[in-house]
């Protein structure tokens, strides 16, 4: 198999690795161009737990948008707790400020039984829109971000799928 | 070159092991291979690698608010690059597999194939004799079991293309093509008193002798 690339001239080799690192810049420009365009540093999450169901279930994939300023009561938003990277999907119950002021909220998931205050970091009792929230959720596609949870609870699993990806690649010439 | 086995029933098998051996003979007859093209479309790749290699280096070393604007620089730029690459892709290269000089002649080899055919249809154009098709089944130098034959493969090219068969008088088998085109006369000197040559076509001398005289 790897006698095909073998025979190569060095030339037409760096075209074939060209092929493959192009695969990969490409997915990520992807990725950072919706980055840019929903002005959201990660505008695709994967919902991780249970506590927005029936809404959301776990494994699901959402679609954010972070060009609203004013965020309403009930609209879903995505925040990350400061300090921590992980982020929490979790309906708006109240809002303090906005217009001028800066916008404040509070949020909630819809099962459970408390808001968040307990989730939030120590000192801090409501997000700040600007600065915590990475959007809000405008789509979602059910179920399908399950592999991302694999992923990562599997890591082998990405090495396994960036090798594989890697050889079909640069192998084959079509 | 004829031990590596590839799948007869793939077209793009067939058609990129075609091309490179079409590349290693070219080579092995001293046409130097110009390599523009295939730089520059290595040069625009590259680039545009690299700047992805930034952005992500950015992003991961400072977050995402502090280099959003240059994200959003890259990624526009990243785009301008890969459709330039593409286009270049699309509209220079054009299927072009070899580019080269010998002797001061310069040719251009194209080739392509068509889905479901199994043909291999070279354009090849010289500075010489100008543009032209030439066409042969795959099966003219694959056997059927998928391993490259070389010298099916060479005499087509050498006896098809004249440029190459300039380079590579082995293979371009001239004598036959000349012989076809136009038959020599068997000349039999006849001692006749007249002087004059009795020319038939029926005379059983040496074919080795009489072309080798020709050609010169």
């Amino acid at each position: 198999m790897f006698s095909a690339l073998g025979n190569l001239q060095p030339r037409q080799l760096a075209a074939q690795i060209l092929n493959f690192a192009l695969v990969l810049s490409t997915a990520f420009m992807l990725w950072k161009g919706l980055s840019v365009f929903t002005n959201s540093s990660s505008p695709i999450v994967v919902v991780l737990s249970g506590s927005m169901e029936p809404a959301f279930q776990r494994g699901d994939l959402l679609f954010l948008w972070n060009r609203g300023k004013e965020t309403q009561v009930g609209e879903i938003v995505v925040y990350n707790v400061r300090g921590k990277d992980i982020p929490i999907v979790h309906r708006v119950i109240r809002r303090f400020g906005g217009g001028s002021a800066p916008l404040q909220l509070l949020t909630k998931g819809d099962n459970n039984a408390a808001d968040d205050t307990e989730l939030y970091a120590r000192g801090q009792s409501y997000l700040d829109r600007s600065k915590d929230v990475i959007g809000s959720v405008v789509g979602y596609v059910p179920f399908v971000g399950y592999v991302t949870i694999l992923l990562s609870e599997y890591p082998w699993l990405k090495t396994a799928m960036l090798g594989f990806m890697a050889l079909t690649v640069v192998l084959q010439r079509e | 070159m004829g031990d590596t086995k590839i799948s007869p029933h793939s077209l793009a098998e067939l058609k990129n092991t075609t091309d490179d051996a079409l590349g290693n003979y070219l080579r092995g007859l001293k046409f130097e291979q110009d390599n523009t093209r295939l730089d520059v479309r290595l040069a625009i790749g590259y680039a545009s690698v690299v700047i992805a290699a930034a952005t992500f280096a950015a992003d991961y070393k400072l977050g995402w608010e502090a280099t959003k604007t240059w994200t959003a620089v890259a990624v526009v730029a990243y785009a301008l690059l890969n459709g330039a690459f593409t286009y270049w892709m699309w509209a220079v290269e054009k299927g072009c597999v070899f580019t080269g000089v010998r002797e001061g002649n310069k040719i251009s080899v194209a080739s392509k194939t068509k889905k479901h055919d199994p043909t291999y249809y070279l354009t090849i154009s010289s500075a010489n004799s100008g543009s032209k098709q030439i066409t042969a089944p795959f099966t003219t130098w694959f056997t059927a079991d998928g391993y490259f034959v070389a010298k099916p493969f060479q005499q087509w090219l050498a006896s098809s293309v004249e440029a190459i068969g300039n380079a590579d008088s082995k293979n371009a088998l001239r004598d036959q093509r000349d012989e076809i085109a136009s038959p020599s006369p068997e000349v039999e000197l006849t001692p006749q008193g007249n002087g004059t040559a009795d020319a038939s076509g029926t005379d059983g001398k040496a074919k080795g002798s009489k072309r080798s005289k020709r050609k010169g």
